[in-house]
């Protein structure tokens, strides 16, 4: 509700086009309600996260679940409410001054497990569906107007007879497409829904006045919701009309295991998440992002040319025609040893900023390193000489086919799966004492339980 | 500014009074400080959302009730009880004495709250304040601005004055700060809001030293009613803010080049519409050269028609990518650039070779 | 069933649609008449639910959450200011009355109740044991935006310098903790209302849990020790002039006029 921190006023949630759950708060200031509806959400949640547990595989020396849960939110801010929402929640206990039922902590542990799992890159634990769309379509409109879900699904996929254009610009009457929330439109703050929660505050319990206000609340506040609900649906049906990339099996296995591993603490310890991560986890999780963060755009380029496309428009990868090739050239190492080292040359009209001595690969041959050697500027195309190593078998000589060929089409790119290495850090329990020595868990404190949520 | 220019402006504004501006809008002048149109509309003291609404492209601005509300009670509850929380919070965040706590109401003059009265009382007050050593703490003081030749009033939440002579705005506003953290958009608004009072209150006392370029900032914390009180230094959005406001000023030019017989007359007829016809309206904005950028929806009345009116430029798709094709105006020169069909001047060399390079990479892609 | 009143809905959502529109596209004027067309049919519909509800039961209306006050308004203020023993706000006043008696005080009846004092003091001067009034600001002697006091409180009480509004918000503490330490078991809500004077006061109680009313009136005499001198004089002083300059009704409920014409230009 506007003006709240966080304050929930309504929610459409479930698995099923055809049957969601409307969940309300009819009066949004009182903290009691906020409760009852986030217990009536845990209910929901939890159901489906105990849904994803049933089935399992052994992955080395891990028991990880075959599904994972997933939320999808119509845009970014629907997601920080999501994170907020966990926030306040999951501090909460089930004794003292304002106790609630287990489920609400337990609610706020997952969706703050959801939020912070959404961060890493090719995770799709918790996805703004605007941003999914904008992954894969561009629209005519700014970013600004593509944050609007109604907006860049006209632009993907107008309604008969109207053009994406006009489709976009017709989402934006918020009396035809109501905002996709957390925020209301303030007309209806005003014009509708302070009059149906005064009517509600007015009436007695029980009294038909009361029923009726709650049963206006309810319609008006579907009103407000279905339409959107409806777009997130054939967000999906669009999204799912896409071929999946050849690496997003790899990504959701990296899901599933975090799920699994976080269910497992869930039972095993349940403490929840601290207000602000430590110095020394904030440091592993930043250095995890960025690693994660290449592997994504590495993998998403192998899966996807058009992604590929962009990384050759920045110079970064090119794709061109072998010219010739050194094949069985060979090289004293530094061991002394005499070993395969080919060389080939790639003629290219793209842009290539690459410097001499990258280390680069194609994404055809991932197994075997290239580093390149020499550049030479022709007026229209470039010639890049490229040291070959590894991926050619165990002789002397390289085997068949293991090395590119005269007239070969070939990509080469700088941004591949295990390009990013750095420095391992100490394991957590050796941190050194310059660095605060090993963390000590988080233990909530009586401030975070007894912070008054009102 | 010269009586000629004045006199200009009153014309452009025609027979309607002048749209009286406030922190907000006066803060809003900030944001996109190259459009001309936006410059001329604002000294000229034009209503820009009447006359939006008059051309057919209605700003989609509004507050909802329930923010309003909350943000009245917030502030209503950390001013209970003789300032009880800010004394509080202020001992804590600036330091004050525990004999600072004298307080004085500057919303009324003995039940008089005429804009003038109170705004003679506040100076009064405030230039006494040094002086007489009785308050700390000034209760919703009535600030004057000039603007482009007009005065505006302000009225900060609480002006708070210490002990080494400095006086520091307090804003209280109702967004709360979560583990130390806060909307970044609502703070920077909430920066520039203050700022705006900080250069008023710098103004009617005559002396910049005199008013902190660091603001409190007071709002609820996580997601209790508790208050927490934030400084927040406002230095980068004073610059910005003097020099739109002498940009306002110097507006002699961007009128001058200006058609003379050009207005944006707004004046009602019987039936309480403007008399000028929309179109003659749309014709003379057109006169004044907008510059559009995505931002401008959230920040300015004018923004749906001048967003229409820029439709089929790159501007509309973002400063980015405005910035990305230098010297590209429009989307059909964007495309004619990357399939060779029109010929790069000097100054779209470089962005001509980026869309070539990209029209033939993506083109051997998808072919 | 299609009811009038059924039909009676369906023509109220179709107004508050219009008005949406209405207000979204800025047109005022039209607005406004929607929205009072829109009242005119809510209350329609009001009454035919009323009827409808007859037929079934008693309709219920709105009622205070406990029977009706046991002492007159006026004399549940009295008592509050008393108690707080220094000029208050109504949120304050009303705070006190729910933290130790029953019923409930509407803060609109406190608005009028002001205004009744003055009418009836200026009917029948004196014919009453004491007057709810405004206290008074100490430069303009006009009414304290907010303050009630008691008529036979000392002048000097009844007006406020600067330094007033923190020495009697300390004063208050005072008094109220001195209450709870009176009273055998104190409720929740009083308190509540010790604390949020507790929690503003240096040193006065390190949590809610571990408050005591005694430190609490202990810190709350410490710092009013700083300011009372200067207060006193001020206040003596402003109401030196009030018995000098005003009237028998001004003393009591303030100069308007005198005051913003001594401040004109």
């Amino acid at each position: 509700m506007a003006g709240e921190a966080n304050a929930p006023l309504a929610a459409m949630i479930g698995s099923d086009v055809a049957h969601p759950t409307l969940l309300f708060v009819p009066q949004p200031r009182n903290r009691d309600m906020r409760f009852e509806f986030a217990a009536s959400l845990a209910e929901v949640v939890l159901d489906y996260v105990r849904s994803r547990t049933q089935r399992s595989e052994v992955l080395g020396n891990d028991v990880v679940f075959l599904e994972a849960p997933q939320l999808l939110v119509p845009n970014r801010a629907g997601a920080a409410f999501v994170r907020l929402l966990g926030r306040s929640t999951r501090f909460r206990r089930t004794t003292g001054l304002y106790p609630v039922p287990q489920r609400v902590p337990t609610l706020g542990r997952w969706l703050t497990y959801l939020a912070e799992r959404s961060e890493h890159p090719g995770s799709a634990a918790m996805l703004a569906m605007t941003e999914a769309l904008s992954m894969h379509w561009a629209s005519g409109q700014s970013a600004l107007e593509d944050a609007n879900l109604a907006a860049i699904l006209g632009w993907i996929d107008p309604p008969d007879g109207v053009t994406g254009p006009e489709a976009a610009i017709a989402a934006e009457d918020p009396l035809v497409w109501p905002p996709a929330g957390p925020s209301t439109d303030p007309s209806f703050d005003n014009e509708v829904l302070a009059p149906a929660i005064r009517a509600y505050a007015d009436s007695a319990p029980d009294s038909p006045r009361r029923m009726h206000a709650l049963q206006t609340l309810e319609r008006e506040l579907r009103g407000q919701m279905e339409p959107t609900w409806r777009l997130m649906w054939r967000a999906v049906d669009v999204l799912r009309a896409l071929p999946p990339g050849d690496t997003v099996e790899q990504r959701w296995t990296a899901d599933r295991k975090d799920f699994s591993r976080y269910h497992n603490y869930l039972v095993m310890d349940g403490r929840p998440q601290a207000r602000r991560d430590g110095a020394v986890v904030a440091a592993r999780r930043l250095q995890t992002l960025e690693r994660e963060q290449t592997l994504y755009d590495a993998t998403r380029a192998l899966d996807d040319p058009l992604v590929m496309a962009n990384f050759r428009v920045t110079g970064e990868a090119f794709e061109g025609t072998v010219v010739s090739v050194e094949r069985d050239r060979r090289v004293t190492g530094e061991k002394g040893r005499r070993i395969t080292r080919p060389l080939i040359v790639v003629s290219t009209g793209d842009p290539m900023h690459l410097a001499v001595g990258a280390a680069v690969r194609s994404p055809a041959r991932l197994g075997q390193e290239a580093t390149i050697v020499e550049i030479r500027r022709l007026a229209d195309s470039t010639l890049v000489t490229l040291e070959l190593a590894g991926g050619m078998g165990r002789r002397a000589a390289p085997a068949p086919g293991t090395v590119p060929e005269e007239k070969d089409d070939i990509t080469y790119t700088s941004a591949f799966p295990d390009a990013f290495r750095t420095p391992d850090l100490p394991p957590t329990e050796l941190t050194p004492w310059t660095h605060g020595g090993p963390p000590q868990p988080y233990v909530p404190t009586e401030d975070d339980a007894r912070e008054v949520w009102e | 500014m010269d009586n000629d220019t004045s006199e200009r402006l009153r014309r452009l504004r025609g027979a309607v009074p002048a749209k009286r501006h406030n922190a907000r809008t006066v803060a809003a002048l900030t944001g996109n400080p190259g459009c001309a149109r936006r410059a001329v509309l604002d000294a000229a003291g034009v209503d820009k959302e009447q006359l939006a609404r008059h051309v057919g492209f209605p700003a989609k601005f509004g507050q909802s009730q329930f923010a309003i509300t909350r943000g009245n009670a917030f502030e209503a509850q950390v001013k209970a009880n003789a300032f009880a929380e800010l004394i509080r919070l202020l001992r804590e965040t600036l330091e004050l004495e525990l004999n600072e706590v004298g307080q004085t109401d500057l919303e009324e003059v003995g039940g008089n709250t005429s804009q003038e009265m109170r705004h003679i009382r506040s100076r009064q007050k405030l230039t006494g304040a040094a002086a007489d050593g009785e308050s700390t703490f000034f209760d919703h003081p009535l600030l004057t601005l000039d603007v482009g030749g007009n005065t505006v009033y302000l009225e900060p939440d609480l002006v708070a004055f210490h002990h080494n002579g400095k006086f520091h705005v307090v804003e209280i506003k109702s967004f709360a700060v979560i583990d130390d953290q806060a909307d970044g958009g609502k703070v920077a608004a909430a920066a520039t809001q203050s700022a705006v009072y900080v250069l008023a209150l710098r103004r009617l006392l005559g002396d910049d030293d005199a008013v902190s370029d660091e603001v409190v900032l007071v709002c609820p914390k996580d997601f209790s009613n508790q208050p927490v009180a934030t400084k927040v230094d406002v230095r980068k959005q004073l610059i910005v803010l003097q020099h739109q406001l002498s940009r306002l000023s110097r507006i002699e030019k961007l009128v001058g080049e200006l058609p003379p017989a050009l207005t944006f007359d707004l004046a009602a007829g019987d039936d309480g519409k403007p008399t000028r016809s929309a179109a003659a309206l749309t014709a003379a904005l057109a006169e004044v050269e907008a510059r559009y950028a995505p931002d401008c929806l959230a920040k300015c009345e004018m923004a749906f028609f001048c967003r229409k009116e820029a439709s089929g430029c790159t501007a509309t798709l973002g400063i980015n990518v405005r910035e990305e094709l230098g010297g590209v105006e429009t989307v059909a020169e964007a495309l004619g650039l990357a399939d060779g069909s029109l010929i790069a001047s000097d100054s779209q060399a470089e962005a001509a070779a980026m869309l070539r390079t990209t029209a033939e990479i993506y083109g051997s892609v998808t072919a | 069933m299609t009811s009038p009143a059924e039909a009676l809905e369906r023509r109220i959502d179709e107004l508050r649609a219009a008005v949406r529109k209405a207000v979204t596209a800025g047109e005022r004027d039209r607005a406004r008449e929607l929205r009072k067309e829109l009242r005119r049919l809510e209350d329609a519909w009001d009454e035919a639910l009323d009827e409808l509800a007859d037929q079934t039961e008693r309709p219920v209306k709105p009622v205070p959450r406990q029977a009706g006050p046991l002492l007159p308004l006026r004399e549940q203020v009295h008592q509050a200011l008393t108690l707080l023993g220094a000029p208050a706000a109504p949120r304050l006043i009303i705070a006190v009355h729910e933290a130790f008696h029953v019923g409930e005080i509407i803060p609109a009846r406190l608005t009028s109740l002001r205004r009744d004092e003055e009418r009836s003091f200026r009917t029948a001067p004196h014919s009453r044991p004491y007057y709810l009034c405004p206290a008074l600001t100490a430069d303009l002697l006009a009414p304290a935006r907010g303050l009630l006091a008691v008529s036979t409180w000392p002048m000097a009480n009844r007006v406020i310098g600067p330094l007033s509004p923190r020495v009697d918000f300390l004063i208050s503490a005072i008094r109220l903790a001195g209450h709870l330490d009176r009273i055998p078991d104190p409720s929740t809500d009083a308190r509540r209302l010790l604390w949020r004077f507790a929690a503003n006061i240096p040193g006065a109680a390190p949590s809610a849990a571990a408050m005591t009313p005694a430190a609490v009136a202990d810190a709350a005499e410490a710092e009013l020790d700083i300011h009372r001198d200067s207060d006193r004089s001020h206040r003596e002083a402003a109401a030196k002039r009030a018995r000098e300059q005003l009237d028998d009704i001004e003393q009591l409920f303030g100069s308007r006029l005198r005051g913003v014409a001594s401040t004109g230009s």
